[in-house]
């Protein structure tokens, strides 16, 4: 009865010690996004989770409702969670300081996705974003012959908030794309809300007050979305040329619908699966890369269906 | 403000020994608020002469429709003396849900019965909890403006839907009167409406007796309660019909469609010369108040001002109507 009793408490203690081991060995990813009522913020949320179940990593989210307090007061709920590791999106770049200051000291590895750290900081694992620059050079080029191609050089701009940085960089290669390409921005919209509504709205606006623009560049998806509505109601689809950044389901079925003529797809859900694998990276004394500006891709009409686009929306949108 | 307009006369009749109002005098706010909007066309129309053509017209009617249909809602709400802060929220949600509904198969009608149930549901929660639970309404349609745009989430997970039914665009855009599209169809059926209600039948003269001072109106028989708890559905009803509308246009639901439009259908029926406090407000009024903020915004935006500078234009837009009228009753 003895050896009975003494083998069921090696066996009980052997069990308690195996599951600490595997606790400890498996690691939990935090994803810190700045707002999940963005379609973007949750697809990024879904790399990371890809990512994390694929590494084997717990992984726990949390929002910072655009708040660079909340986002400080969810680093710190994070640390005291014992997560290993975070990737946020962050408010904005100026929020950013604060914040990695506090988990360097706690030792915890950050990788940053869609939006990156403030210029010249360098505590951080990894930037995991969309080449704005070489992008809004892209972006006003195509928009730009396509305006050509219907007699015309003027185009006009629904653009993102000009106090982010990426939309400043987006802004300055487009500029520099219409100026080496013989167009001219005439009119350039700003949004407060990133809903479609406003940007229908905005887009009827800019078109009442410039008749002779030829092609729209949406700065955001759902630009895109707004321009392509405001055409379809004014029975002008096609003859003013849309071209969008980002890229949706809705999107991409306005561009298969002949509405809007290009998207320039930023990958959300790559973004978050590159970004947990540098922090994993990290956590593993493995080299990281700090600064990874990832271009995003045209696809058009005609190539929608290929398996190369296939693989680029992949990397945009969950597929299920 | 407009104490001409909103006379307490609780029980309906008309005293044959009073001299019947002008129409100036009773729609001297509504006036100074066409004249004001008049202005800022031509000013704008200045910069810009498309702002004067037809086609602007279109684009501003278009834009203003849900926000007419919001401010007259709410504004049997603030009449009453209340408040209404889920009517952004029950907006999307209902989109939300109208669209949830027709991608698994409802039809669009049936999709907007649905919807429209969402705008009675959180109107009858809010009726309900200021009448019977006696509770701020403040603090009632708070919760209710948190919960419903919590729901506006969860129902897709946040992700926003296109709308499946091929029709649907009819609701918004086609035209059940030859020439006249549905938005400002609608727009007139119930600034008509609500105008006749409120001006010539008792019920209608309910609510500014509750406004004015509830308890007098219990001493005159006015069913304070209940008056209030039909502000409140009718409120969130039409919030959740301008969401139906806003649908059918864009034919997208988005969780945070509606998130602005609180705020500016507050102010539309503030500029359109209703009082917080309640007992005053026209129809008229606010339908005017709607397009005004939708004529500086479509302004803003011909001219090429950063938009940013809207919501400052506008808040100008409400002091000035609000002193304006202050001074002109002294």
């Amino acid at each position: 009865m003895m050896i009975f009793k003494k083998a069921i408490l090696a066996a009980s203690l052997l069990a308690v010690a195996t599951g600490m081991a595997h606790a400890e060995d498996k690691k939990t990813v935090a994803y810190i996004a700045p707002s999940l009522d963005i379609d973007y913020w949750q697809w990024v949320a879904r790399g990371v989770q890809q990512k994390a179940e694929e590494l084997g990593m717990e992984y726990v989210e949390y929002t910072s409702e655009n708040s660079p307090a909340k986002q400080m007061d969810n680093a710190r709920v994070a640390v005291t969670r014992g997560v290993d590791a975070i990737v946020i999106g962050p408010v904005s770049s100026t929020s950013t300081p604060p914040f990695l200051n506090y988990l360097e000291k706690e030792g915890i590895p950050v990788a940053f996705t869609g939006i990156g750290p403030q210029p010249g900081l360098t505590n951080y694992t990894s930037a995991v974003t969309a080449n704005n620059y070489e992008t809004g050079i892209a972006q006003g080029k195509f928009t730009c012959e396509l305006a050509k191609e219907r007699g015309g050089n003027k185009v006009g701009m629904l653009s993102l908030p000009q106090d982010r940085e990426n939309a400043q960089k987006y802004l300055k290669g487009a500029e520099e794309a219409f100026a080496d390409n013989g167009c001219e921005l005439v009119q350039m919209l700003e949004t407060k809300g990133l809903t479609i509504n406003e940007a229908v709205t905005q887009a009827n606006d800019l078109l009442t007050a410039n008749p002779d623009v030829k092609a729209i560049y949406g700065m955001y998806d759902q630009a895109g979305t707004g321009a392509a509505k405001a055409l379809e109601t004014r029975g002008m689809t096609g003859q003013v040329a849309v071209t969008v950044a980002d890229g949706s389901p809705t999107t991409i079925q306005l561009m298969k619908d002949g509405a809007i003529q290009g998207i320039f797809f930023q990958e959300a859900v790559g973004q978050g699966i590159d970004a947990t694998e540098q922090v994993y990276k990290s956590l593993n004394g493995e080299e990281t890369t700090q600064d990874m500006a990832l271009l995003m891709p045209l696809v058009t009409a005609d190539k929608i269906d290929s398996d190369e686009a296939k693989a680029v929306i992949a990397r945009v949108f969950p597929q299920d | 403000m407009n104490s001409t307009s909103n006379t307490l006369d609780t029980n309906g009749t008309t005293d044959t020994r009073a001299k019947p109002p002008s129409v100036l005098s009773t729609y001297r706010t509504e006036l100074a608020i066409a004249g004001a909007i008049i202005v800022i066309m031509l000013g704008v129309g200045a910069f810009v002469p498309a702002a004067l053509s037809l086609g602007n017209f279109a684009n501003i009617a278009q834009a203003a429709a849900p926000l007419v249909i919001m401010a007259l809602g709410i504004l049997l709400v603030i009449i009453t003396g209340g408040i209404d802060l889920s009517v952004g929220s029950v907006f999307s949600l209902t989109g939300m849900v109208a669209a949830s509904a027709m991608a698994n198969g409802v039809d669009g009608f049936t999709a907007s019965l649905i919807g429209l149930g969402v705008g009675v549901v959180f109107g009858a929660i809010n009726g309900a909890l200021v009448t019977l639970a006696g509770l701020a309404p403040f603090v009632v349609t708070l919760i209710t403006y948190a919960v419903a745009g919590s729901l506006a989430f969860i129902v897709t997970n946040g992700r926003s839907v296109g709308v499946a039914a091929p029709n649907y665009w009819l609701f918004n855009s086609g035209s059940l009167v030859p020439g006249i599209a549905n938005y400002v169809l609608f727009c007139i059926i119930f600034l008509i409406c609500l105008e006749f209600v409120l001006r010539k039948v008792t019920f209608g003269r309910w609510f500014y007796a509750v406004g004015s001072s509830s308890t007098a109106a219990h001493l005159l028989g006015v069913p304070v309660k209940r008056t209030r708890f039909a502000a409140y559905v009718f409120s969130s009803t039409m919030a959740s019909f301008a969401g139906l509308l806003t649908l059918s246009y864009i034919l997208n639901a988005e969780s945070t469609s509606g998130a602005s439009l609180m705020l500016q259908a507050i102010a539309a029926v503030v500029i359109g010369g209703a009082s917080l406090f309640g007992g005053t407000g026209s129809a008229v009024g606010a339908v005017l108040g709607a397009l005004m903020i939708t004529v500086i915004q479509n302004g803003v935006n011909l001219i090429g001002i950063n938009s940013f500078w809207q919501g400052s234009v506008t808040g100008l837009a409400i002091l000035v109507a609000v002193l304006i009228d202050r001074f002109s009753q002294k």
